[in-house]
């Protein structure tokens, strides 16, 4: 099963620390900082495992990313949506939709922890 | 002249009396006058008839007739300036008349002698009362001289007569004068009464006038729309305002019930409900906030009674709070802003700092995991610090609100002893829990606040207090109350402080922000949180001994259904 984990972040060091943790726990890291370059890469290519989702991200809101094309496209059925935002309104709204919300700021240790029991176990 | 002339004979031209008498002095003039032109027909028709009594006897009353009809004449002209002299000159007359037309012997004692009497009993009428007595003295002088004259006895009865007529004049025209002084008095104060009546009406009617003109001229005045309703919400006035307010002619507010008015399709469903439940519930709200067209209104409603305390009507007053209501909302925005964009560069540093005591670039000396701790240490408390300043402006704003929910109490101190336990153990405090019997397993709360609450109140306890122990307690107060009580054995506040410790931006005199790290956003915080939830907060403080917090919020039991445990 892919390892894939997609870091959809418009701020560089978060997006760093968090690629940093994900890495450190396995995942193979992908990031994007806009969301009309996340929605042609969602639509198109290798269905992550896991998706780590800012709601405040240029073009395409992480909401809309989520409504119009996670929750619609086939092949990312499977795929797991972790909400990283600051606002905690924003968390309720979308948080039926995601299997997990974050709410800002994030610990390291805490994304680390959480995304090591995500991940599929090693065959 | 008037001064040579005695006192009772001066005509007084304004004194009642003196009209009285004068009026009656005319008649008999006028009476005289008549007589005596009727004395002069029949002596010229007798004398006529008869030619042979040319005596000189009958001419002699021809002659007094014609005196008569000139002295009467005088007389009444004599009146309209001096009717006192004229009056006595007129009593004079019936005094003499009598003499001059009769035998000495008639007149003491015989057909004649009554006529003494007419000037006795007219002089208290047209003159003073007691002029009756000078007419009855001057008549019995005139009956002794005469009766002397003729060498006979004069007719005593007859004077004694005289004045006991005198007497009975005198009395009956002095008391019909005071009876006619007494009713003048009694007009006269009547008069001065509906004068007076007459006055303070005109007077009131006057500062009524002026008082509504007044309040017409405020109420025109003032920027606030104002619209008085009666008891049943019929608009009985409006202000001008009130028509550029709500951008509708005044036809369509006066004489119209309030439910027709805010059937308006320019007022927001949301905010005609409010006022729905103001008019129907008879509440007196401040302030609260309405959308018409693309206006916030601010509306106030109160209730006005008459003296008699009978509830008249409702008066409400409208202000066009769209210009505050924009700077709150971009205060809002603004603030959430702010926190946002400091928040990620804050969770930037905090994950590398983290990724430094982590060792994630290689092994770390203790020294430099002991920095990178306090690095994240001092970024959680600008981090606390923010979200305190969000939480304030979003309460400030009205924005923040209570969820309701069903909890267990036993949720609300595991949250707390996850997040407050290393803090509390890192000052070498013990963080002691406990939830009393008898409070229900579950209850109707906000967690997140009510948890929020938890955490201000144990950080501050843990601040204020160098040894020895924090401890919460969950208290079942009544059937309807429970409570939270955090004690510590801190440092106390000083009694005086006790008011202020809930005021924003607030710390205890000497305590400084340096040494503790707080900022006093905290309580204030809890206060407000507690209020939301119709709730109350005490302090309980002793210096060197501890404080005690009580918070006291309404119960409500109810059971978690299985979807809430499902999401809890």
């Amino acid at each position: 099963m892919s390892t894939l984990a997609l870091i959809v972040e418009d701020d560089e060091d978060l997006a760093n620390i968090f690629a940093e943790a994900l890495r450190g726990v396995g995942f193979e890291v992908e990031h994007v900082a806009d969301g009309q370059v996340a929605q042609d890469r969602l639509k198109a290519g290798v269905p992550p495992f896991l998706i780590l989702l800012d709601m405040h991200i240029p073009h395409i809101s992480g909401g809309d990313l989520l409504t119009n094309v996670i929750k619609k496209e086939e092949h990312l059925a499977k795929t797991m949506v972790i909400i990283t935002t600051a606002d905690a309104r924003m968390g309720e709204t979308y948080g039926e939709m995601a299997d997990f919300v974050m709410i800002k700021p994030i610990s390291f240790v805490q994304l680390r922890d959480l995304t090591s029991r995500l991940k599929p176990k090693d065959e | 002249m008037s001064s040579l002339i005695p006192n009772f004979l001066v005509s007084k031209r304004n004194d009642p009396d003196e009209i009285r008498r004068r009026g009656l002095v005319q008649v008999l003039s006028i009476g005289l006058l008549v007589l005596s032109l009727l004395a002069f027909a029949a002596i010229v028709i007798y004398l006529v008839v008869n030619p042979d009594e040319w005596q000189q006897d009958n001419l002699l009353a021809l002659a007094s007739s014609v005196v008569a009809f000139i002295v009467s004449a005088g007389i009444y002209q004599l009146n309209k300036r001096f009717s006192g002299l004229a009056s006595f000159l007129i009593l004079l007359l019936l005094v003499i008349v009598p003499i001059l037309s009769d035998t000495a012997e008639q007149v003491v004692n015989g057909r004649s002698l009554f006529l003494f009497t007419l000037p006795i009993a007219i002089s208290s009428l047209i003159l003073i009362p007691a002029a009756s007595f000078l007419f009855a003295l001057l008549s019995s002088i005139v009956v002794i001289s005469l009766s002397l004259s003729i060498d006979i006895f004069p007719n005593m009865p007859a004077i004694i007569g005289f004045f006991m007529l005198a007497l009975v004049s005198w009395l009956s025209a002095r008391s019909l004068e005071q009876a006619l002084n007494e009713l003048r008095s009694i007009n006269a104060n009547l008069d001065k009464v509906v004068t007076e009546r007459t006055q303070a009406l005109a007077e009131s009617l006057d500062r009524e006038r002026v008082e509504a003109g007044r309040n017409q001229a405020i109420l025109n005045s003032i920027a606030d729309g104002v619209i008085v309703f009666d008891r049943k919400w019929n608009a009985t006035m409006a202000n001008p305002a009130i028509k550029s307010m709500l951008d509708i002619p005044i036809e369509l507010i006066s004489g119209k019930n309030f439910s027709e008015i805010i059937e308006h399709p320019r007022l927001q469903p949301r905010s005609r409900g409010l006022l729905y439940a103001m008019m129907e519930h008879e509440t007196q709200p401040i302030g609260f906030r309405i959308e018409w067209g693309g206006k916030t209104l601010s509306v106030s409603a109160a209730q006005v009674y008459n003296s008699r305390n009978e509830n008249i009507g409702t008066v409400t007053v409208f202000r066009d709070f769209t210009r505050e209501a924009e700077v709150e909302k971009l205060k809002s925005t603004f603030v959430a802003i702010v926190s946002h964009e400091l928040r990620t560069p804050l969770n930037a540093i905090l994950g590398y700092a983290e990724m430094f005591k982590e060792s994630i670039y290689g092994p770390m000396n203790e020294k430099q995991v002991n920095m990178a701790e306090r690095i994240m240490k001092n970024t959680q408390r600008l981090l606390g610090l923010i979200n305190d300043l969000l939480d304030q402006a979003q309460m400030e704003a009205g924005k923040l609100t209570i969820k309701m929910a069903p909890l267990r109490p036993a949720e609300l101190l595991e949250g707390l002893h996850s997040v407050m336990d290393k803090t509390a153990s890192d000052k070498g405090l013990a963080l002691t829990s406990e939830i009393e019997d008898s409070l229900p397993e579950t209850l109707n709360g906000d967690i997140a606040r009510l948890q929020q609450i938890l955490v201000n109140l144990v950080n501050n306890a843990v601040k204020f207090t160098d040894k020895g122990s924090v401890n919460v307690r969950l208290l079942y107060i009544s059937h309807n109350r429970w409570g939270i009580e955090v004690t510590d054995t801190g440092h106390g506040i000083p009694e005086a402080e006790i008011p202020h410790i809930f005021e924003t931006f607030r710390q205890v005199e000497g305590m400084t922000t340096r040494v503790h790290g707080g900022f006093g956003l905290g309580l204030s915080i809890v206060k407000q949180l507690v209020s939301l939830m119709s709730g109350d907060i005490k302090v309980r403080s002793k210096i060197d001994v501890g404080t005690t917090f009580i918070i006291n919020l309404p119960l409500v039991v109810t059971e978690i259904n299985e979807r809430d445990r499902r999401t809890s």
